[in-house]
C-alpha cells in the first residue's frame, strides 16, 4: 500500500493554518515514527490520512486513489487510526465488544472474528479483560483496548498517537512487540510520539514536523546526528545518543551495546 | 532545620469493590523542600498514592483505609480536600481532567482556583500574567481551554496549580504530552519551584529524569514502597529489577566502560556526571598513550 | 459561541446578562398577560430584525420555521376548533366550527413561547454562559447554585463535543455516518448510552478537580475573574423592560 501526500495544506475554520504544504509519500512496512514540537501538527496530519480531516488544498493518494473519492469508513478498511486519548475512542460496555465492533462493520465472518480475538487480546494483553468495561482499565489497558480495537480491523497501515504516554518498562516493551508484529506481517505502522528512546528502538525512517511543515526525514542516523535541524522542532536525541556526542565519539550510538561498543573502540583507537 | 512535611504513616487502602489493596502498609515521610520521586510499574499505586497526599483518598473516593496521614500537620481524613488545597496542589495524568469545564477562556480557567479562595480580581489579573509567561501560555489566554491540544492542556494544567501557590505539589506524570524541550522547560520550571522552597513528589517513568532532579526515590510495588532512598542509593541496589525499573541509561553506559574500582566512582546517574567522567576515562588514557 | 463582530453585536454582547434576562422575562410575560396576540407578533418581528443586524437572522427565522410553525399550526387545530370558550365562530369546516376566542388565545400562546424561544436564543448567542453565572452569584446567587447552572449549561455543548469525537472513532472504524437519514439515525442511536455514561463518569472526575482547586473552601468569599458591568444603557433598558411589562396590565386594569 502506498500513500502519496502532495502540497498538503490544511486551515482550520477560524483561519489558522495547521499544515503548510507537506510533499512525503509512505510505502513498505519498516515502520515510521513522526515526531516534533507541539502544535507542528502532526496529529492534524495522521487524522487526513485515514479521512477524518479533508485537504484544504493539495491531494492524498492511496495507491493511486484520491482520498477524496471515498468516505472515512471506507478507508477504514486499509487505514487504521488509533487516536492520542483513548476516551475518544471507546465507546461500548466490554473489551471484547470494542474488539468486535470494527471488524463486524467490515463484514468479517464470526470465526474470524473469534480468531482475531484470541490473537490481538493476547498480543495487546487483555486476554483476561475481555469482559471488563472499558472505563473500569487503567489510563495504559485503555490504550491497548484502543490499538487491539483496530488492530482487529486488520489494516494495511496502522498508526499510533501517542502510544507511550504513561506506559512502564512492561508496557513499552510491549509495543515494540506489536510494532514488529507489524513490520513482520507486511503492515505499515506510523506513530506520533515525543518519546526519543522510543523512537531509536523501534523505528529507523523519522520524520521531523515543525510549524505545519516537515523539517526533515530520513533514517535514524541521519535524523539524530542533524542536531541543528531537531532542536529547531523541540526535539533533542536520547541520552545515550548525546552522551555520545557530547564524548566526539565518531559513530552514532543509539542503544547501550552500541554505545559500549563505540566507546571502547574510541578507547583502544590508538 | 528541617521538618517533616507530608507524614504517611502505615497506610493501606483499598477501592471499593476491588478485592486486592491498592496500598499496602505505606510508610513515607517529606520534609519540607524535598523533591521525591516515586517510581515503579503501572498499577503499582503511585497514583492512589498521589490521591491520598490531597485527601482525594479518604474524603472522596469510596473505599477502605487504615493508617494516617499528615500533611502539614493536618489529618487528610479530618479536613476537607478544598481545606487541604490551601498547601497541597496536585496535577493529573490526564491534563484534560484538570480542567473546570466552567470556563469559556484559559485565563478564567486559571483564575478559577484563586476565586475560590476569594482572591481579589486585580491580583488575580497580575497572577495570571506571570503564570501565562511562565508556563508559555501567553497566547492561549483568551482560547476556549476544550479546543487545545493535549500539550497545552498540560501546559494550563500545572499553570492552574502552581498559580495557588501550594506549600507542596504532587505531579503525576505532567510532561507526558509534551515535545522533549518543552518537557525540559517544565522541569526547569519545576526545579526553580522546589529551589524557592515548594516540596515536589513527582510521578515519573523517566529515570534519567528523576535521577537529575529527585532528592528522594521510592519505588512501588503491588502497592507498596519496596525500596528507597537517595536516587544514588535506589539506582545502584541489585534489586532493582525485581521490581520492574531500570537505572537511567547513564549508570548503565558508564558501569559498563569503566572497569569497577577505576576510580573512585565507577558510574553516573545524570548526563552530566556521566559525560564529564567519560571524558576523563578518555583524556586520562590519552595522557598514557607516549608512556605506553 | 460565534462571534459576530458588528457594532451592534458586540453592544449587545456587552449588556449586562441581567438586562438581558430581565428583557426576556419581561417580553414573555408581557405578551402573555396583554389581552391581544398582535403585540407579540410585534415583538417577534422586532426580535427577528435583531437577529438579522447581529448575524444571527438565518438561525432566528429557522427556529421559528422549525418549532413555531408546527406549534403555532397545533394549538390552532386544538383550541380553535376545540377550546369550550369559543363562542364567535369565523369558519366552518364542516366537522368543527373554529371559533374567535380559541383561536386568539392560541395565537396568544403561540406568540409567547416564540418570544421566549427567539429571545432566550439571542440572549444565548450573545452571552458567555459563565458571563451570565457571574452576574447571578455577584448579584447574591449562592455560588454552589451558580455552579449547578453553570455546569447544566455547559453540559450540551460538551455533549455535542462528545458526539462528534465518538463519531469520528466510529467513522476511523468503519461506520458511516454521511448518507441517507436511516444511516446517519442507525450510527447515532447506539452513541446516545455510551455518551450520556461518559458524561456522568466525567461529572465525577470534575468534581475531584474542583476539590482540589478549592470548590467551597468555607469562610472564603468567593471572587470571580469575569466581572459584569451594569451601564447605563443597562439601566435603560431595565426601565424599558419594566415599562413594557406594566403597561401590558394596563388595558387588564381599566
Amino acid at each position: 500500500m502506498k500513500i502519496e501526500i502532495k502540497n498538503l495544506k490544511h486551515k482550520y475554520p477560524s483561519g489558522g493554518e495547521a499544515l503548510r504544504g507537506i510533499n512525503t509519500a509512505f510505502e513498505g512496512s519498516d515502520p515510521i515514527a513522526i515526531i516534533g514540537q507541539n502544535g507542528a501538527g502532526k496529529t492534524t496530519f495522521a487524522k487526513h490520512l485515514n479521512g477524518l480531516l479533508r485537504p484544504t488544498e493539495g491531494q492524498i493518494l492511496i495507491d493511486g486513489e484520491s482520498i477524496h473519492e471515498h468516505t472515512t469508513a471506507y478507508w477504514s478498511k486499509y487505514i487504521g487510526y488509533v487516536f492520542q486519548n483513548p476516551d475518544n475512542q471507546l465507546f461500548l460496555e466490554t473489551v471484547r465488544k470494542e474488539f468486535e465492533f470494527g471488524p463486524k462493520q467490515l463484514g468479517v465472518p464470526r470465526h474470524e472474528i473469534n480468531d482475531r480475538i484470541d490473537f490481538v487480546s493476547e498480543l495487546v494483553g487483555l486476554k483476561h479483560r475481555l469482559s471488563t468495561h472499558p472505563f473500569d482499565l487503567n489510563a495504559t489497558e485503555k490504550k491497548f483496548c484502543t490499538i487491539g480495537s483496530i488492530l482487529m480491523m486488520d489494516p494495511k497501515v496502522i498508526i499510533l498517537d501517542e502510544p507511550t504516554c504513561g506506559q512502564d518498562v512492561e508496557g513499552n516493551q510491549r509495543l515494540t512487540e506489536i510494532i514488529t508484529y507489524l513490520k513482520n506481517n507486511d503492515r505499515l505502522c506510523i506513530t506520533i510520539t515525543h518519546d526519543m528512546k522510543f523512537v531509536v528502538r523501534n523505528f529507523d525512517q523519522i520524520v521531523v514536523m515543525a510549524k505545519g511543515q516537515i523539517l526533515m526525514s530520513g533514517s535514524k542516523n541521519l535524523v539524530f546526528s542533524d542536531t541543528k535541524t531537531l532542536l529547531e522542532s523541540y526535539v533533542t536525541p536520547p541520552p545515550i545518543t548525546r552522551v555520545g556526542q557530547a564524548l566526539g565519539l565518531k559513530d552514532i550510538s543509539f542503544s547501550k551495546e552500541e554505545f559500549i561498543d563505540h566507546f571502547t573502540r574510541r578507547l583502544h583507537q590508538r | 532545620m528541617t521538618s517533616t512535611l507530608i507524614q504517611v504513616s502505615h497506610f493501606s487502602y483499598r477501592y471499593n469493590q476491588e478485592s486486592e489493596v491498592a496500598l499496602k502498609n505505606v510508610h513515607l515521610e517529606v520534609a519540607a523542600g524535598e523533591f521525591v520521586a516515586m517510581i515503579g510499574a503501572n498499577g503499582s499505586g503511585k497514583s492512589t498514592l498521589c490521591n491520598a497526599l490531597v485527601g482525594l483518598i479518604p474524603n472522596y473516593f469510596v473505599g477502605y483505609s487504615e493508617g494516617r496521614i499528615t500533611v502539614d500537620g493536618k489529618d487528610t481524613a479530618s479536613v476537607s480536600v478544598g481545606e487541604l488545597s490551601q498547601t497541597i496542589g496536585l496535577v493529573f495524568q490526564n491534563p484534560f481532567n484538570q480542567l473546570s469545564y466552567t470556563a469559556d477562556t484559559v485565563a478564567e480557567e486559571l483564575a478559577y482556583g484563586l476565586g475560590n479562595r476569594g482572591v481579589p480580581r486585580d491580583e488575580m489579573f497580575s497572577k495570571i500574567k506571570k503564570i501565562a509567561e511562565l508556563m508559555q501560555i501567553d497566547e492561549l489566554l483568551d482560547k476556549n481551554p476544550l479546543e487545545l491540544s493535549g500539550g497545552q492542556v498540560q501546559r494550563v494544567a500545572l499553570a492552574s496549580a502552581i498559580i495557588l501557590e501550594p506549600k507542596i505539589l504532587v505531579l503525576d506524570e505532567c510532561t507526558t504530552q509534551l515535545d522533549p524541550i518543552g518537557s525540559e522547560q517544565i522541569m526547569d520550571i519545576i526545579k526553580k519551584l522546589n529551589e524557592s522552597g515548594i516540596t515536589i513528589v513527582m510521578v515519573d517513568h523517566d529515570m534519567e529524569r528523576v535521577a537529575e532532579l529527585a532528592d528522594k526515590v521510592y519505588v512501588l510495588q503491588h502497592g507498596s514502597i519496596v525500596l528507597g532512598g537517595t536516587p544514588e542509593e535506589v539506582f545502584c541496589s541489585p534489586q532493582l529489577a525485581e521490581f520492574s525499573v531500570s537505572p537511567p541509561d547513564y549508570y548503565e553506559i558508564t558501569k559498563n566502560v569503566i572497569q569497577p574500582g577505576y576510580r573512585e566512582k565507577d558510574f553516573a546517574l545524570t548526563e552530566s556526571q556521566a559525560i564529564a567522567l567519560l571524558q576523563e576515562v578518555l583524556y586520562e588514557d590519552r595522557n598514557q598513550e607516549p608512556q605506553a | 459561541m460565534e462571534t459576530i463582530d458588528n457594532s451592534i453585536a458586540v453592544l449587545v454582547r456587552n449588556i449586562n446578562p441581567i438586562t438581558k434576562l430581565l428583557i426576556v422575562f419581561c417580553l414573555g410575560i408581557g405578551c402573555l398577560i396583554y389581552p391581544l396576540p398582535f403585540v407579540g407578533y410585534g415583538i417577534l418581528c422586532l426580535l427577528v430584525i435583531l437577529g438579522i443586524l447581529i448575524g444571527q437572522g438565518k438561525q432566528v427565522l429557522k427556529l421559528i420555521a422549525g418549532f413555531g410553525i408546527p406549534v403555532t399550526l397545533m394549538l390552532l387545530f386544538i383550541q380553535g376548533l376545540y377550546s369550550p370558550k369559543n363562542i364567535t365562530m369565523i369558519a366552518d369546516f364542516g366537522f368543527a366550527q373554529m371559533g374567535l376566542e380559541g383561536t386568539m388565545y392560541a395565537l396568544k400562546i403561540s406568540s409567547t413561547l416564540l418570544i421566549f424561544l427567539a429571545a432566550f436564543y439571542l440572549m444565548l448567542q450573545t452571552t458567555k454562559n459563565s458571563e451570565t453565572v457571574a452576574a447571578l452569584t455577584q448579584s447574591g446567587l449562592n455560588t454552589k447554585i451558580g455552579y449547578l447552572i453553570l455546569a447544566s449549561l455547559n453540559v450540551v455543548p460538551q455533549m455535542q463535543r462528545k458526539v462528534k469525537v465518538i463519531q469520528e472513532a466510529q467513522e476511523s472504524r468503519g461506520v458511516e455516518i454521511s448518507g441517507s437519514f436511516i444511516q446517519r439515525a442507525k450510527a447515532f442511536l447506539p452513541l446516545i448510552g455510551p455518551v450520556v455514561l461518559s458524561s456522568l463518569t466525567d461529572a465525577q472526575e470534575r468534581g475531584m478537580t474542583l476539590e482540589i482547586r478549592g470548590f467551597g473552601i468555607n469562610g472564603d468569599k468567593p471572587t470571580s475573574y469575569i466581572k459584569v458591568e451594569t451601564t447605563s444603557l443597562d439601566i435603560v433598558l431595565r426601565i424599558i423592560a419594566i415599562c413594557f411589562l406594566i403597561s401590558s396590565l394596563i388595558p387588564r386594569l381599566l
